[in-house]
């Protein structure tokens, strides 16, 4: 198909699901695939926005390392996938533009904040999208909207061109629905990067198909879970058992510690990233040229910046005040050797930790309006620890609610062994008859 | 009094702090810049080893204890310079802490820590009364020295930062025609209360900041009055200080790790750094160890390290008395000329070795030296020596007044033989030449 039939389905497509903050392009036969990525990844060519009225009309003068190398395997790179502001959420209902609407119910969410990453991959034919983590973003709408979706150790693929929202905790990962492109395009994107130190560190990705023979459940993981999500995990665990994988039940009560950790180091980082954004340089520059820079800075970091960009700016800026640091920032910073210390204890007998990705599916967006910023965030509680932990995981679509909403569970391996995640995919993905969502246009 | 000193001084490095942009003077505003010292979305920094072995020597060089793990973090504040609004330092685990200095090798002032950090940009008022930012200058890499408040006045304040900017440029052999600002932070308190005066350029301007600052903190206590503290910012034209914003001084700078540096663990790196011999160690051991003065021992190592080590080297090979005689002497006279040139010493040390043998006379050997030192030829040499030689000598007879008062001790006397000569001859022979040759003539007549 060429290039401009292509685009007019996406058109078509997006005007129904609204994935894409900006798509186009121009490529010829000799493009091998083609790709999508979220739109907190620069990329040359396309607006690049992390879901920010403050960064409108900021075109990048680089690609991010991972779309380059996208690029440079065959890749055309197809569109900017919309997405929570900064990554500020749980179902992309954050975006400044369109809030990508869930493939198996226009009515719901498609999750967050990599939410139009999971719709693309979730819609489009034979499609792998670049999403990012940083405490779930990508396990969470590839739950919602029933796609594989993995997230590499922290430092696995290089960050350059990630516009930052925790820098110790993003990560980037790959959507699709078939676990075979997770396969093949990991390796792809990771690797030492000079231009990001935090990569220069790892040992090199092998894809020697080994297999995770034993998983750790955690009891505290199907607490406080909805019936239809630990229904369909419970069957989950013995498809596990019939395919020959010994599943045991273990506690890790410092799973529930890991959020508020989260939440005070996360916020700390973006608060000191988001400080950038002032009206100068790039992005939005039309203020008030007669103001003071204080004044100047303000206005537009007030009319700008959306509620919970300002939210998680002050929530960060207050843990790291003189006198509070210690209290929070610094806590925090231990509580996260603790978790690490947690999975590296089930590690020592398990090849994983498995747990449902998220605690419901994917709710209607009336009920996400209602929900309180604290409900929003426990929603998270699964899919923060091995992100805290910067260990890679894995969502693999695991059942349907009655509603024919989309189940995930999360396979969490230790640090750099992506390879048994890789192969545990492509199994599972043997035995289990996962559901494409049709198509409206 | 007490004043302490915040000192920044630029690393000559020749590409950025965290990225690839030269150091070097840029042609027009913002033309070395790129998407990391700009600030732009997406981009990061990666650490310029060689910033962080600069710091290292320095580190050495102030006698701090030298840290085995260090890291960076983030100051956040809003100013139009700083491109990322957050600037890269370094808060806990400095690179080195503890040190000390002594000033004229005897009074200690204390050092409290050196850190690495990355220079902003620049803002310039125009005309027009906007402003106007270039960003050539920020990442440039800026190692920040903290003192403890030990120092006494602002004399003393400009005598220290010369003898620390002397010892910094030896050891990371900065070049002496490029100057490189230094700009210091300066906290001063008469009374109980202190003031810091931001963001002062120069030694010139540190001492006149400070003595303003002295005076009206003085004359508000004596007016019964009481010292705010407050940061206060230099006027290098009017030569006063004036309150600068209160907020400023208030700011919390939330600093938190840098995460995109990560931890470096550089107890290997550390260990394999090696520095120098301060100017200023140099000075103190030369003067102890061969029983000289210091004020000859500082005039060898100012005038240049290579010469105060071929003072060494003549010293071992014929003894003090004739290094001091020799080098200090008609050596000194000719060394510039002689490093301009560009040649090794060894020719230099065989005219003294001739000496020492008695092969030649001691005006044969001042001749010598200065031919073999300028690449003048000996007739030319002797002649212009013993034109000079006569010049003086008959000015000497002819006031023995000057000689009178040399001897009692008034060693300004001699300046007037300086003066005349210099007037007489009409750029004829270099200055350091006739400092030598009056010197050596007034003291033979003594």
């Amino acid at each position: 198909m060429s290039d401009r039939d292509t685009l007019s389905k996406l058109d078509k497509i997006n005007s129904v699901y609204g994935m894409f903050h900006d798509f186009g392009g121009e490529w010829t036969d000799d493009t091998e695939f083609l790709f999508s990525a979220k739109d907190n990844l620069t990329s040359k060519g396309f607006e690049t926005c992390a879901g920010s009225r403050i960064l409108e009309g900021y075109r990048p003068a680089f690609d991010a390392t991972a779309i380059a190398r996208m690029k440079e395997a065959g890749g055309q790179l197809i569109g900017k996938t919309n997405m929570d502001e900064f990554g500020f959420g749980t179902f992309s209902a954050n975006s400044a533009f369109e809030v990508p609407k869930n493939p198996f119910d226009l009515g719901r969410s498609c999750g967050g904040s990599s939410g139009g990453s999971a719709c693309a991959a979730a819609v489009l034919e034979d499609h792998v999208s670049l999403g990012v983590s940083t405490g779930g973003s990508v396990c969470c709408p590839a739950s919602f909207c029933g796609t594989y979706g993995i997230v590499p150790t922290y430092g696995r693929v290089s960050r350059y061109g990630l516009i930052d929202y925790g820098n110790s905790l993003d990560k980037i990962g790959l959507l699709s629905m078939d676990p075979a492109k997770l396969s093949e395009y990991l390796p792809v994107i990771s690797g030492k990067d000079p231009k990001d130190p935090t990569s220069c560190v790892q040992p090199e990705l092998r894809i020697e198909h080994r297999r995770i023979s034993s998983v750790a459940v955690p009891r505290e993981s199907v607490e406080g879970i909805s019936d239809s999500v630990k229904k369909a995990f419970t069957d989950a665990l013995e498809s596990l058992r019939s395919m020959g994988v010994d599943v045991e039940y273990v506690d890790m009560p410092q799973l529930k510690y890991a959020m508020p950790a989260y939440y005070v180091l996360a916020t700390s980082e973006a608060s000191t990233n988001l400080a950038r954004y002032c009206g100068m340089r790039y992005g939005r520059q039309d203020g008030d040229l007669s103001l003071g820079f204080d004044d100047y800075f303000t206005s537009f970091r007030t009319e700008y910046f959306g509620d919970e960009a300002k939210r998680r700016i002050l929530l960060g800026t207050y843990t790291r005040m003189e006198g509070f640091r210690d209290r929070y920032y610094a806590k925090a910073l231990q509580v996260r050797m603790g978790v690490i210390d947690a999975y590296k204890a089930q590690f020592r007998d398990h090849d994983a930790v498995l747990t449902p990705t998220m605690p419901f599916v994917s709710p209607r967006f009336e009920d996400i309006s209602a929900m309180s910023p604290v409900e929003n965030y426990k929603a998270d509680f699964l899919t923060i620890p091995p992100n805290l932990a910067g260990t890679p995981h894995l969502n693999c679509p695991c059942g349907y609610d009655g509603d024919g909403m989309p189940i995930g569970m999360q396979f969490v391996t230790d640090h750099w062994n992506e390879d048994l995640l890789l192969t545990m995919a492509e199994d599972w993905d043997r035995q289990f008859e996962v559901r494409h969502a049709e198509v409206k246009v | 009094m007490k004043i302490g000193l915040e000192v920044h001084v630029q690393l000559p490095t020749r590409s950025k702090m965290f990225c690839s942009c030269p150091t070097t003077d840029a042609p027009a505003p913002n033309t070395h810049v790129c998407p990391v010292c700009l600030g732009m979305p997406g981009s990061r920094p990666v650490l310029n080893r060689q910033a962080l072995v600069y710091g290292i020597m320095l580190a050495k060089m102030l006698g701090c204890k030298v840290a085995d793990t260090t890291w960076f973090s983030r100051k956040t504040y809003f100013y139009p310079d700083m491109s990322k609004s957050v600037q890269i330092t370094q808060y806990d685990h400095p690179i080195g802490e503890g040190g000390v200095v002594y000033l004229n090798g005897k009074k200690p002032i204390r050092i409290t820590r050196i850190h690495l950090e990355e220079d902003p940009g620049k803002t310039r008022r125009t005309a027009e009364g906007s402003s106007l930012v270039d960003y050539n200058r920020s990442g440039i890499p800026l190692a920040e020295i903290v003192t403890e408040p030990d120092i006494a006045s602002p004399e003393e304040a400009r005598e220290f930062l010369a003898q620390l900017i002397a010892d910094i440029k030896h050891t990371i052999d900065i070049p002496d025609d490029g100057e490189r600002s230094i700009r210091c932070d300066c906290n001063i308190s008469v009374g109980k209360e202190r003031c810091e005066v931001k963001n002062v350029t120069g030694l010139k301007n540190a001492e006149r900041a400070l003595r303003y600052e002295m005076v009206r903190q003085i004359k508000i206590l004596k007016a019964g009055g009481k010292i705010e503290r407050e940061t206060r910012a230099f006027d290098e034209e009017r030569g006063i200080t004036y309150s600068a914003r209160k907020k400023e001084f208030e700011a919390d700078y939330g600093y938190i790790d840098e995460p995109d540096l990560g931890i470096f663990r550089i107890k290997e790196l550390v260990d394999s750094v090696s520095i120098k011999e301060s100017p200023a160690k140099m000075t103190q051991r030369l003067s102890s160890q061969y029983g000289i003065d210091e004020k000859k021992a500082k005039q060898l190592v100012s005038t240049s390290v290579n010469l105060a080590q071929f003072f060494e080297k003549v010293a071992s090979a014929y003894g003090t008395q004739e290094a001091v005689r020799w080098v200090i002497g008609p050596v000194t006279a000719n060394w510039k000329r002689f490093e301009e040139r560009g040649g090794g010493t060894e020719a230099v040390l065989a005219v003294l070795g001739k000496f020492a043998d008695g092969t030649i006379t001691d005006t044969e050997c001042t001749i010598e030296l200065k031919s073999v030192m300028t690449g003048e030829s000996a007739a030319e040499a002797a002649a212009q020596t013993d034109d000079l030689e006569k010049i003086i000598s008959g000015y000497l007879d002819a006031n023995p007044q000057i000689v009178e008062d040399y001897r009692k001790g008034n060693k300004k006397a001699a300046n007037s033989v300086i003066g005349h000569v210099m007037k007489s001859t009409g750029g004829k022979y270099s200055s350091s030449d006739i400092v030598e040759a009056v010197t050596r003539i007034v003291e033979s007549r003594i």
